[in-house]
């Protein structure tokens, strides 16, 4: 009875969040762009991110020439659905029209090896893949097994799951200049030395410019520019890290 | 007598060498240590920031402890460290700078700043700071001299910008146009460099500005300056004239002429002119500054790009570019992608650029695919772009086929459209039905852009966190869990081994035999037995030795004891006993004690422990 009770007001909340996911959907169908970037935001206030409330809000930032905010919506999408042909386009067309490129440094076979999976998925790999190889040591401890067959499969499964910690341990090492990325929302946004509203600006990065924050403090963040070498403080206001979705 | 004579200078010397080091030491540690706090200013606007220098003398080292103060911003910028020998006394200074400024108007007071030093702890004296609110500000600075490079007629230097092509005054949107930025120090002035080159405005973005600068001396309106050269690009996104606006920070120090005025005339101290001029470079004090030399709000138009004449294919490359070669295949069938290369390389802006059209566009379907920039110079002004992208044909038989690229070139002002070498190729299989027009309405640009956005998602999928498991807390314990699991297993699976080994199991059976066979001995000695002890603790000592010879028990006899051991040891002298009692039919009343003393020291001699060659 009770869970019959919970599961219809669980229902409820997700008709009630889908009907203001349609109704956003129908306002930027009626060219009602900013209305419906508004129903999106308490969406995602309400219940949290999801890859389509982020990718339907990148496409109203898109469409308002926000091109920060578009592309900061957009690798918040990245991160829950990494291998969506239509975001990546998307994300591509955002970063084109906000001149702002990301390069990694690195080769792009390597790029897309790393960026086959989130960096989630690359965690829940290694996580699962170390419980796996714990339990199967584990049930080896256990029990004896006579079968040579099943010998030869527990070590090829043991020496896939150390390849896959392995892995996965090395492609989080590689992105593990991700946990303070951040993306430039403003066109205006300038790189200053001090914390200060009117200290000595130092370069402006230019909306959709990644960032890696370094430090928060005084409303400001401690910035470096990737792939400029810049350096310096910018307001929050202007600056928000993806995985935070802090949306000023 | 000459040998002395030298003995006797390098001791001199040697004297000398060390009064000289005393005398240093004792000067340096003479020096008492000293801490100070100075503001540069006493009032500040809100959001702006005062610069606090302090000084620890006498120390080479010493961290501050800053202390918070509500609502007030102390920022290092930086630490330097000072050594200077006046009269053959050595001072060494740790100089830290602070910014130090708020957004909240107020009066703060900076606490005492304490410094440990050996286990002392010095404190600095408290010092004020007015933040005034932006039009208290303005009101008091009114009457203070700026120090912008602009004061005094650019007494301490100002900045240039132009654009590097003296055949032109403008540029067009998107397109990198290379710069020259100089900075012009006055000859005489020494000055240091306190940051890069940064923009003013926002209408212009500054690209790639050269590391390394060029340094000449040129002589401006009748002055001699030092100046310093930078090469760099600057792009605009919106048409329309705006201000070129940089800036750049230094420090720099310029005589001060009218510090002469209440002492000797200048330049004429000697009849010299010459030796005048060399008495006043060395007299005249210096006045150094913190200024920011900002360049004059030179105006550079941004022209937009015509509509006439715009080439379908135009994505917004502008510069000059060229064909560098390229790979399309000869063989084809319809509805097979295979992939096309191509390398345009110039100049301009290549962020813009996108892939070549195939033509004829109609007979092929393409799909996005990936590009890769190579700078040709530093500023990456010029360079190569090799395109990679897959092409279906669509209609079969032999066909031409090249590669079409547009641009808009600054220079001709006009769009120019640059075709590959044409490409004969052969097409298999049937002409593909078309799956959409083939002909697409052309649109203006921005909705060209909307229409290629992928649009809106109907269905809207669950909600997750957004931060990556690697970042939560829970990563480290689930990657121990695991971990423990392994060495549980592992741990595990040692028992389970020790507990089959063969080796192990047979030691213990053999243990397990002896015990039995010395327990029935001890019973067939409490029962009077002689046969039964004698065939027990024969048992006990054939399975203890058959274990160490590795032979079956019931092998091991008087003959095979006798030829590995003496006659004379209990064990041989036991079998000995037993065989009489076997084969010799004595029937005796009870077990005599020696026996039972010769069974013990026959077990005691089987102890590996005390025994190990038997």
């Amino acid at each position: 009875m009770v869970l019959t009770i919970i599961y219809s007001l669980l229902a409820g909340l997700a008709v009630a969040g889908e009907s203001r996911f349609d109704q956003a959907n129908r306002q930027f169908e009626s060219g009602d762009i900013a209305g419906a970037a508004v129903v999106y935001q308490e969406i995602l206030a309400s219940d949290g991110p999801s890859a389509s409330v982020l990718f339907n809000l990148g496409n109203c930032d898109q469409r308002l020439g926000k091109y920060g905010y578009a592309i900061h919506a957009y690798e918040g999408a990245r991160l829950l659905s990494p291998r969506d042909s239509d975001l990546l386009a998307n994300l591509d067309l955002a970063r084109k029209a906000a001149t702002a490129f990301e390069d990694s440094g690195r080769h792009p076979i390597a790029d897309a090896v790393l960026n086959c999976l989130s960096l989630n998925e690359w965690s829940w790999l290694v996580a699962g893949s170390a419980l796996f190889l714990g339990g199967l040591v584990l049930l080896c401890g256990f029990g004896r097994m006579r079968r040579r067959r099943m010998i030869y499969c527990v070590r090829i499964s043991a020496g896939f799951a150390v390849f896959l910690i392995v892995g996965g341990a090395f492609a989080l090492y590689l992105r593990r200049d991700e946990a303070n990325r951040g993306i430039v929302l403003n066109e205006s946004a300038v790189v200053r030395l001090s914390p200060f509203e009117k200290a000595e600006p130092l370069g402006t990065p230019g909306q959709g410019s990644i960032v890696r924050i370094l430090q928060t403090k005084y409303g400001f963040d401690f910035v470096e520019v990737i792939g400029t070498g810049l350096r310096g403080w910018v307001p929050d206001k202007d600056v928000s890290a993806i995985h935070h979705m802090r949306r000023p | 007598m000459v040998m002395c004579r030298y003995l006797e200078m390098i001791s001199r010397y040697l004297h000398l060498g060390v009064l000289a080091v005393v005398l240093m030491s004792t000067c340096l540690e003479a020096a008492a240590v000293e801490v100070d706090a100075r503001l540069d200013l006493e009032s500040v606007e809100v959001g702006n920031g005062a610069i606090m220098t302090l000084r620890i003398s006498g120390a080479r080292s010493g961290k501050p402890e800053i202390p918070e103060v509500e609502n007030l911003i102390i920022q290092s910028r930086g630490q330097s460290q000072q050594v200077q020998m006046v009269n053959g006394i050595t001072s060494v200074s740790v100089i830290y700078q602070y910014a130090v400024g708020s957004n909240v108007p107020g009066d703060y007071q900076i606490p005492s700043i304490a410094i440990v030093l050996d286990g002392k702890r010095y404190a600095t004296q408290p010092l004020m700071l007015k933040v005034l609110g932006s039009a208290v500000a303005s009101a008091v600075s009114g009457n203070e001299p700026s120090e912008t490079g602009d004061d005094g007629k650019n007494r301490f230097g100002f900045l240039t910008v132009e654009l590097a092509s003296n055949e032109r005054r403008h540029v067009y949107v998107g397109e990198i146009a290379p710069v020259r930025i100089r900075a012009w120090i006055p000859e005489a002035a020494r000055a240091q460099l306190r940051s890069g080159i940064q923009p003013e405005g926002v209408a212009f973005t500054l690209h790639n500005v050269s590391d390394e600068a060029q340094q000449t001396r040129e002589i401006k309106d009748g002055k001699r300056y030092l100046v310093v050269t930078w090469f760099g690009g600057i792009s605009a996104t919106k048409a329309g004239k705006y201000p070129a606006s940089l800036s750049l920070n230094a420090t720099v120090a310029v005589r001060d002429t009218a510090a002469l005025k209440t002492g000797r005339p200048k330049g004429r101290a000697f009849g010299d002119p010459l030796l005048n001029r060399i008495f006043d470079d060395v007299n005249e004090p210096m006045i150094q500054k913190d200024i920011t030399l900002k360049s004059d709000d030179q105006e550079i138009e941004v022209r937009a790009l015509p509509s006439e004449g715009r080439p379908d294919g135009f994505s917004g490359a502008v510069g000059e570019f060229k064909f560098d070669g390229g790979e399309i295949p000869a063989d084809w069938k319809t509805g097979e992608p295979q992939q096309i290369r191509a390398r345009i390389s110039g100049t301009g802006n290549f962020a813009l650029m996108n892939a070549p059209k195939v033509s004829p566009a109609n007979d092929w379907k393409i799909y996005p695919g990936k590009d890769e920039f190579t700078a040709g110079d530093q500023a990456s002004f010029s360079g190569s772009k090799v395109f990679q992208f897959s092409a279906v044909p669509r209609r079969g038989g032999e066909q031409n086929m090249a590669l079409e690229f547009s641009f808009f070139d600054p220079k001709a002002v006009a769009y120019q459209t640059i075709t590959s070498p044409v490409r004969e190729i052969r097409v298999s299989g049937e002409d593909m039905v078309d799956d959409k027009p083939a002909v697409v309405e052309a649109g203006p640009e921005p909705a060209k852009k909307e229409r290629e956005l992928v649009g809106q998602r109907s269905v809207m999928s669950a909600s997750r966190d957004l931060m990556p498991l690697v970042f939560r807390p829970a990563f480290v314990p689930l990657l121990g869990v695991g971990g423990g699991l392994c060495i549980v297993g592992g741990l595990f699976a040692v028992i389970r081994r020790r507990l089959s080994d063969p080796r192990r199991l047979t030691q213990a059976a053999m243990e397990k035999a002896v015990k039995d066979a010395l327990v029935a001995a001890e019973y067939c000695s409490a029962s009077k037995d002689v046969s039964g002890f004698f065939a027990a603790g024969r048992l006990a000592i054939q399975v203890r030795l058959g274990a160490r010879w590795n032979q079956p028990a019931q092998a091991i006899t008087l003959a095979e004891i006798t030829a590995r051991i003496s006659d004379d040891s209990p064990i041989a002298r036991f079998f000995h006993e037993a065989d009489l009692h076997a084969y010799g039919r004595q029937v005796g009343s009870g077990i005599l004690p020696q026996w039972q003393v010769l069974l013990d020291e026959a077990m005691a001699a089987l102890n590996p422990s005390t025994h190990p060659l038997i």
